[in-house]
């Protein structure tokens, strides 16, 4: 290996501007792709944590009585036992709230009754003995909700009864119990009403996915109540019959009982699309724009290259004139290359890390993992000497008797 | 009309300085035919690029139409070379992609002079090299000769106080090389004094006054004697030695 | 003398059509990110009431738990919510020039002809409308006097008032409104404040509700808000009355004041009922008594979110690496035309008219660039505005509605090309005109 780096760096110090300019890109560049590929990894990682549920499979209806004669307790009984006779439908609950979906309620638990040290706030669910078989929750300790053990909804003169039985998530019972069993053992509401826990699922999630605990989850066997804007019907189908499933009860749920409003019957998958559409569109937005700035960075390297190659022409004939392989003057070129790009690279780790430093800073956002660092070095080094092969190998096309001609 | 004193040019590397014209004195009146010869590397182009303004000298004086050219802003010496200077190169050196009424037209656009008057220039500049028809062509349309005549057209465009041509017929063969030495000999005999930078003793022998350069300095050995003095170059004064 | 240059300009791009195409490119590309970035940027950080902004005020106080602050992360803000009980106090008082308490509930219209209809409804009092200029097409609203029994008077939203009669003028229509008489009052022209600077807590581009009652109509008939209900005091509620008197929040609070006199009274009001409240034993907390003005309200609220902020430096990243694009490949070619310059610099051209002509020939492709660059960001605010558009379902709401391409849109791309081209131009420009024409003119 004859590289020959010192000349090669004097004529790039003789005419440095445009290789600044390279460089520059290259350090941009690389403290961009680095932070934006953290954040998309970061993200993809949200989106697929597990959920607990059969989000596919699952669909939702929200009804809600308007009239005197609307009757919540028979209301209910009808639809469910209707969704349960449909032969496509696994399990229908019905749920004060939708997981993943942003709207829900969540109240304090504690261990100690009036225990006021520990600020925690867990999303719960009301639902009846399908309801864990209708979300495909798996029950890992325990057991799930009897049927005799399903409670009256709340009503505005008792809005403050808690239940019996209670099934927890298993990262709220670790908040709660630690590392001790929990089965059998109480818990308080913030009144200091007492409920056993019977059974623990795991993994689960409450209705926000962007809180810091979105997996703090408890469920009650109660039937809902609409004092907080009608009932939501959660419908677990076979797998493939959702939709039809849907049709089938946007039909027949809308008109089989005048004194209620039908306000949607929806896929789960909605309300989880709709709750990470802000991540998604962050994810599609970085990565375009990364893969936008790469694109002209390899532009800025190959025309600087070009040009190179065009103003040496006959220096490069010089050099074959005079006995230097093809191969030597795509080395030289790449080699030039190279030095330019890892300039850039060297500002572009320093950029990075101040970037993801300011980012963490600023926006609460976790340290830049350095590993991250390592990949997008390697992928600007690389994208570099692709986007200059091209005019090294039209260098190495020049023939030696330019050398000998005038003009 | 041209009067250098004393000038000094160098040019300087990370590691040596090189004297281009050392101590160079030169006067030439106006309505002379001056050749400027010299072996390669004696400061002849250098000697062209300080006449011409294109560069900056280091020490001496130099008196242009009696305006002394060092106190000027380069653009004070853009104008002074727009309007009183006009250059012939050896490699033409017109712009690939005007036609040839465009090149010729370049120094009047920088003039800002109206087109009508633009129009009229161009048409008898080249009217005068004799290339009137071929005002629409591109350069690589035409011979080297022709080329040659369009920079001339281009240089005389904006009646310029004297030209300055840089081996105007090294690109050409002997029987172009005269037409062209025959239309600059027509000019100067209009009153454009004019500067021929050559290597070529055959060429410089149809000046009137030969000045040689060697090292960046005149030399008194006059190699060749001058043609017989024209009109109004009768009583030039002769080049001094420093 | 710049027509001579634009034709030099035009000729220039005939001569190197790629590399001119590729820094139209460039320059379009920033541009188009810079743009759709900094038009939802811009629409997310508007203020949709600018011209009454410094007179409206959300009031809240922070009646929250002694040992935690309502915000975590932001302990100094009270509560964004009031309670039904402080809530009527500042709607009792006579200092300010309106008030409005309110709340959203979920109802459903019935009785118009039409199949029943779900209507997301504010709970207001009457200054709503005047207080936040609402529009209104028919009609108008309820005298704020007449709220003590409230009337059935309801007020329809254009599109309301479209799908249950038909865009008619529909003032005077009695309805049942859940399965209560109401009588339509006035019918709301198109109005869609983004932000929803008055309530942001169903997200903050939320459109405005379908339709507006008198606020005690909530309460009279028991309707749980549909919006936020926050509680921190461990208390019994076994009845509409107990939640009333709760420490519960869900009630958003906003008055107008006109000077800072009334402003001043205003705030000494809210003290001294916190005084007096304070000695009966509530307001664990340190006093916190604010007014907070539309400008603050939305930056306390955090309506621009930090993705957003990551965004635009993101694109202002981008934007940088396309001009230093440009820059390099305009230093490319000008320098490779250097002989050229030589030979028109030694004719006679200045620094300044070399210059010039390389600078109008840069203005010519940022001119380009802007106009691709528009073209492009349209097409991706399309894009973005589709890809809500498909979560949503085709409803309102959401980020979708910041996707607009507008004159705002169009003006920051003609500010972003101006800055393009200086930034990109000015130093290929001023270094070719640097360039010694000497050096280009001898051809060995």
């Amino acid at each position: 290996m004859n590289l020959h780096l010192r000349p090669i760096l004097s004529a790039l110090l003789r005419n440095r501007t445009g290789a600044v300019l390279v460089a520059m890109q290259v350090a941009i560049a690389l403290a961009v792709l680095v932070n934006a590929l953290y954040i998309v990894t970061q993200r993809i990682e949200k989106m697929g944590r597990p959920t607990g549920m059969d989000v596919e499979n699952i669909f939702v209806v929200q009804s809600a009585g308007f009239t005197a004669h609307y009757d919540l307790k028979s209301s209910i009984q009808q639809d469910l036992a209707w969704l349960r006779s449909l032969p496509g439908v696994i399990a229908a609950t019905p749920s004060n709230a939708i997981p993943l979906s942003g709207g829900g309620s969540s109240q304090g638990l504690t261990i100690v009754p009036g225990d006021r040290t520990r600020d925690n706030s867990f999303g719960y669910y009301e639902l009846d003995e399908q309801g864990l078989d209708a979300l495909g929750l798996h029950l890992v300790a325990g057991r799930n909700f009897r049927h005799e053990e399903i409670e009256p909804p709340i009503t505005v003169d008792d809005a403050g009864r808690f239940v019996g039985n209670v099934i927890l998530s298993r990262a709220a019972a670790k908040e709660l119990f630690g590392d001790q069993n929990p089965l059998g053992k109480p818990v308080y509401d913030t009144l200091k009403h007492q409920a056993t826990v019977i059974g623990i699922v795991d993994p689960a999630m409450n209705s926000w996915v962007d809180n810091e605990h979105s997996d703090w989850v408890f469920y009650m066997p109660r039937l809902t109540s609409s004092l907080y804007g009608g009932v939501r019907y959660i419908v677990r189908a076979r797998p493939g019959e959702r939709d039809a499933m849907i049709r089938l009860a946007e039909a027949h749920l809308s008109t089989s009982n005048p004194d209620r409003v039908i306000h949607f019957v929806r896929p789960m998958t909605y309300f989880k699309d709709l709750s990470y559409l802000s991540d998604r569109s962050m994810g599609i937005y970085l990565l375009t724009v990364t893969g936008l700035m790469i694109a002209v960075t390899c532009l800025g390297i190959f025309a600087l290259a070009t040009f190179n190659v065009a103003t040496r022409t006959k220096q490069i004939g010089t050099r074959r004139a005079v006995g230097a392989r093809r191969a030597d003057v795509v080395q030289y070129f790449l080699v030039e290359n190279g030095m330019i790009t890892s300039a850039g690279i060297l500002a572009g780790c320093a950029l990075a890390l101040a970037t993801g430093y300011y980012l963490s800073l600023q926006y609460s956002l976790p340290r830049l993992n350095l590993y991250y660092l390592v990949g997008g070095v390697l992928v600007l080094w690389a994208v570099g000497q692709l986007a200059a092969w091209q005019p090294a190998r039209r260098a190495a096309a020049v023939s030696p008797s330019v050398a000998t001609r005038t003009v | 009309m041209l009067k250098m004193q004393d000038i000094s040019k160098i040019y300087r590397t990370d590691l040596i300085e090189t004297y281009a014209l050392r101590q160079f004195s030169l006067e030439v009146s106006a309505g002379e035919f001056v050749a400027v010869t010299g072996p390669s590397g004696s400061g002849k182009t250098t000697f062209l690029n300080v006449a011409g303004l294109l560069e900056d000298f280091e020490s001496g004086s130099y008196q242009l139409d009696g305006t002394d050219v060092r106190a000027l802003s380069d653009d004070a010496r853009s104008r002074l070379r727009n309007q009183r200077i006009g250059f012939i190169f050896q490699s033409f050196n017109l712009i690939p992609d005007l036609n040839v009424q465009d090149n010729v037209e370049v120094p009047l656009r920088y003039r800002g002079l109206a087109a009508a008057d633009r129009r009229e220039r161009i048409d008898s500049a080249l009217e005068l090299v004799g290339l009137a028809s071929r005002a629409r062509h591109m350069p690589a349309q035409l011979s080297g000769g022709q080329q040659q005549r369009v920079a001339i057209a281009r240089a005389i465009a904006g009646d310029p106080a004297f030209l300055l041509a840089d081996e105007p017929t090294g690109n050409l063969d002997s029987l172009m090389a005269r037409q062209v030495m025959d239309l600059l000999e027509q000019i100067n005999d209009m009153g454009t004094t004019i500067l021929l930078v050559t290597h070529d003793p055959e060429l410089a022998r149809r000046a009137q006054r030969n000045v040689h350069l060697i090292d960046g300095q005149i030399s008194d050995f006059r190699a060749y004697e001058p043609r017989a003095a024209a009109s109004g170059g009768a009583d030039a004064v002769g080049a001094a030695l420093a | 003398m710049l027509g001579y240059y634009v034709r030099l300009a035009l000729r220039s791009f005939s001569r190197n059509p790629g590399i001119s195409a590729l820094m139209v490119l460039a320059i379009a590309l920033g541009i188009a990110v810079c743009v759709m970035t900094l038009t939802v940027f811009h629409a997310m950080s508007g203020n949709p009431i600018w011209w009454k902004s410094d007179r409206l005020y959300a009031v809240t106080m922070d009646n929250w738990d002694p040992n935690n602050a309502a915000d975590k992360k932001h302990p100094e803000l009270p509560p964004p919510l009031m309670t039904y009980k402080d809530a009527r106090y500042v709607a009792a008082s006579r200092v300010p020039m309106r008030k409005v308490i309110m709340y959203t509930v979920d109802a459903t219209i019935s009785g118009a002809g039409t199949a029943p209809l779900r209507t997301p409804t504010r709970a207001t009092t009457g200054d709503f409308f005047a207080m936040f200029d609402a529009p209104f097409l028919y009609g108008g609203g309820w005298s704020a006097a007449a709220e003590d029994p409230p009337p059935p008077s309801i007020v329809l939203s254009r599109e309301t008032n479209e799908k249950l009669f038909g865009g008619i003028n529909s003032v005077g229509r009695v309805l049942r409104w859940n399965d209560q008489e109401f009588r339509v009052v006035g019918v709301l022209d198109d109005w869609f404040p983004r932000p929803r600077f008055y309530d942001l807590n169903g997200g903050s581009f939320s459109p405005p509700e379908d339709a507006y009652v008198p606020f005690a109509w909530g309460p009279a008939l028991s309707l749980q808000s549909s919006g936020n209900t926050e509680c921190w005091k461990p208390e019994t509620i076994n009845n509409e009355q107990d939640f009333l008197a709760s420490d519960c929040v869900w009630i958003e609070t906003w008055v107008e004041l006109p000077d800072a006199a009334t402003h001043e009274r205003m705030q000494t009001v809210l003290d001294n009922y916190w005084a007096e409240q304070h000695r009966a034993g509530r307001f664990p907390r340190p006093r916190n008594n604010r007014l907070t003005d539309v400008g603050q309200w939305l930056r306390d609220m955090q309506v621009v979110d930090n993705d957003n902020r990551v965004l635009v430096g993101l694109a202002f990243a981008f934007l940088a690496v396309c001009l230093i694009n440009t820059v390099g490949l305009l230093l490319a070619k000008f320098l490779n035309a250097a002989a050229i310059t030589g030979v028109r610099r030694a004719l006679g051209a200045s620094r300044r008219q070399i210059f010039t002509q390389h600078l109008v020939e840069v203005a010519i492709l940022a001119v380009l660039g802007a106009a691709l660059g528009c073209l492009l960001a349209a097409l991706g605010l399309a894009a973005v505005h589709h890809m809500y558009s498909a979560a949503h379902l085709g409803h309102r709401g959401g980020y979708q509605e910041l996707t607009h391409f507008d004159t705002v849109g169009v003006a920051w791309a003609i500010v972003l090309a101006v800055v393009a081209t200086l930034a990109a131009g000015l130093y290929p420009a001023w270094r070719v005109g640097r360039t010694p024409p000497a050096v280009y003119l001898k051809s060995q």
